[in-house]
């Protein structure tokens, strides 16, 4: 039938991945099984502090083969008690190399799924980061190890506030240019005018309500 | 020659779209750009903050006009990991139609806009005509025609209707005759070829650090998908392999990216009629909505605490969604929704790709990534 990748195989892969990356000082990770559809995904759960991420991320991309950035999502949490911040980091390992090419005729790499095994099976890593509480929260930026994650981190900074040391270039990329200083929409302590499930419901016309930071400066 | 900056947009037809590129030119040459994007940010992910599980499928729909259906069910998929939701097979079997003819009209839809931007103007029409087929079967599943909110948490909305089966086997044979007359009138059209062989050359490893995926990667000769990498849904049922193209040693060209949206159209529909035949309890049977067999039971909150995530494979590339669940009793929102766009992190990577280029050469670089700013601005 279709392709598909080993599940043994990825879970062999997540465990030995996932022990190394316990080997790095202030990193810790298990595999974790996700069930979607057909067949399971065992993808990797860690955690890192903020001063060895740029360690773990370089182990992982010259080591490990992650070679892609996917996604960096910012959380604020002014309520947590253990974290006023968090950053995650979705990676991946796709596996993709440039194809091989034979008197200038290129040969279109076909992976035979059913037999990748060890550092070549596709794996998803997920990596957060608790920061201490905070006015300039920050993290070191993994820019020039994975370009796609450029971007991701502007993104970030732009809607959380969460800035990236060494980010070159970092700027407004969804909000305005002109945006003030220190406004950073995703932060909590910006209400939404629906911001309770019920209220939303008791007063559907809204006649009622203001918006929570009504007479606030933005 | 003097150096200077152009700013192409927000109105510019090679755009697709509302935002900037800014291009720096020593004479015709592209020696510098800086994409300027979010004129359309809505803040989504905000919003989502104060919406539940089931009312967020809405505005995901909302993404991408011309791909709302990858949207929403790269969301659901997402809220089925956090809330720990199994799905039933049959509703399985009905998304992947869902999704695959979604797919197909997204694609129809770059390929209606693409030709244009290089001086084509018939295969618009021509393109659009088919995606009409698409959009009457998907109104069928959805009951609208560009937002169809189709899944749920645990399955979907309803059943395929009667008589659906038969309508989409039609429809797919003849739109897989018909893309032989797309490929006729690109692949033997000199303008086309003069236009987009030679130019935007870019290569997977270097995609791939970048954060570009989907199509625009396989064009350059790997086969790397998230449908068979990180399975999800009922694809390894199938018989299917993702369409590669041949590229040059110089990466994948504007053509190549052409020829691989011929190819996955073609994959695309051939999965449609094979999910139609394989679905579990035939594709001619009808539950009525709610009924076990299409959707799961799912719970509406939330724990403290938990946090579920998808990689997707959209239309457009790897779209993805994270989100947090729960907090401080409102386990019926989630706490935070992020949303990874496919074209968010293509653009720049595509912005880089015509430096050394013409300006002439632009509209066909930027169109053959497919950008589709909905859901780069979110």
């Amino acid at each position: 039938m279709g392709k598909k990748i080993s599940a043994a195989a990825q879970l062999k892969s997540a465990e030995s991945l996932a022990a190394a990356i316990s080997m790095i000082d202030g990193a810790s990770a298990e595999v974790s099984t996700r069930s979607s559809g057909t067949q399971d995904r065992h993808t990797i759960k860690g955690s890192c502090t903020p001063a060895s991420w740029r360690e773990l991320a370089e182990t992982l991309e010259s080591k490990h083969g992650i070679d892609y950035c996917s996604m960096i999502t910012g959380i604020h949490w002014p309520d947590a008690a253990d974290k006023t911040w968090e950053v995650i980091y979705h990676l991946m390992r796709t596996g993709v190399t440039d194809p091989s090419h034979e008197n200038g005729i290129v040969q279109p790499n076909i992976t035979a799924a059913g037999s990748l095994k060890g550092g070549k099976v596709p794996l998803e890593i997920e990596i957060s980061i608790a920061l201490p509480d905070t006015r300039t929260p920050s993290v070191a930026s993994v820019q020039d190890i994975w370009v796609g994650a450029d971007w991701n981190e502007k993104e970030t900074w732009d809607l959380v506030g969460i800035d990236f040391d060494g980010h070159k270039r970092m700027r407004r990329v969804l909000n305005p240019h002109e945006t003030p200083v220190g406004y950073h929409p995703l932060q909590k302590q910006h209400k939404l005018r629906y911001h309770g499930f019920e209220e939303m419901y008791d007063d559907v016309q809204g006649f009622r309500r203001k918006p929570a930071d009504a007479g606030k400066v933005k | 020659m003097a150096e200077m900056w152009i700013s192409m947009g927000p109105q510019h037809p090679m755009t697709h779209g509302l935002w900037t590129l800014k291009i720096k030119v020593d004479g015709e040459t592209v020696i510098d750009t800086e994409p300027d994007l979010g004129y359309i940010h809505r803040g989504v992910e905000k919003i989502c903050e104060a919406r539940n599980f089931t009312q967020i499928t809405t505005y995901c729909d909302r993404l991408c006009y011309a791909s709302a259906n990858t949207w929403s069910h790269a969301y659901i998929y997402a809220t089925e990991d956090l809330l720990d939701v199994e799905v039933p097979e049959r509703a399985e079997y009905i998304r992947l139609v869902a999704v695959e003819i979604q797919r197909i009209a997204s694609h129809l839809m770059w390929l209606g806009a693409y030709g244009p931007d290089i001086g084509n103007l018939s295969i618009m029409v021509w393109c659009l005509r088919e995606r009409e087929m698409m959009m009457d079967l998907l109104q069928e599943l959805g009951g609208s025609r560009l937002h169809y909110n189709f899944p749920r948490v645990g399955g979907v909305k309803r059943d395929l209707p009667h008589g659906f089966a038969h309508r989409a086997r039609a429809k797919l044979t003849l739109f897989q005759d018909r893309i032989q007359e797309y490929e006729a009138l690109f692949d033997e059209s000199t303008i086309f070829l003069v236009r987009s062989q030679g130019v935007g050359y870019a290569k997977p490893e270097e995609m791939i650090n970048a954060g570009v995926s989907g199509p625009n990667v396989r064009a350059a000769g790997v086969d790397y998908d998230i449908r068979w990498a990180h399975p999800y849904s009922v694809y390894s049922e199938l018989d299917w392999a993702p369409a590669v193209e041949r590229s040059s040693i110089k990466g994948a060209d504007c053509y190549d990216r052409y020829r691989i949206r011929i190819e996955e159209m073609k994959e695309s529909a051939s999965m449609v009629l094979q999910a139609l035949d394989k679905m579990p309890g035939g594709a001619e049977t009808y539950h009525e909505p709610g009924d076990p067999k299409i959707l799961a039971k799912a719970p509406s909150r939330a724990a403290e605490g938990t946090t579920g995530y998808h990689h997707f494979e959209d239309s457009r590339g790897e779209s993805m969604f994270y989100i947090a669940g729960g907090g401080e009793g409102r386990g019926k929102m989630p706490y935070r929704v992020s949303i990874r766009s496919p074209m968010f992190i293509t653009i720049p990577f595509a912005a880089k790709c015509m430096v050394g280029y013409k300006v002439a050469d632009i509209p066909a670089i930027m169109g053959s990534f497919d950008p589709c700013i909905g859901e780069t601005d979110r």
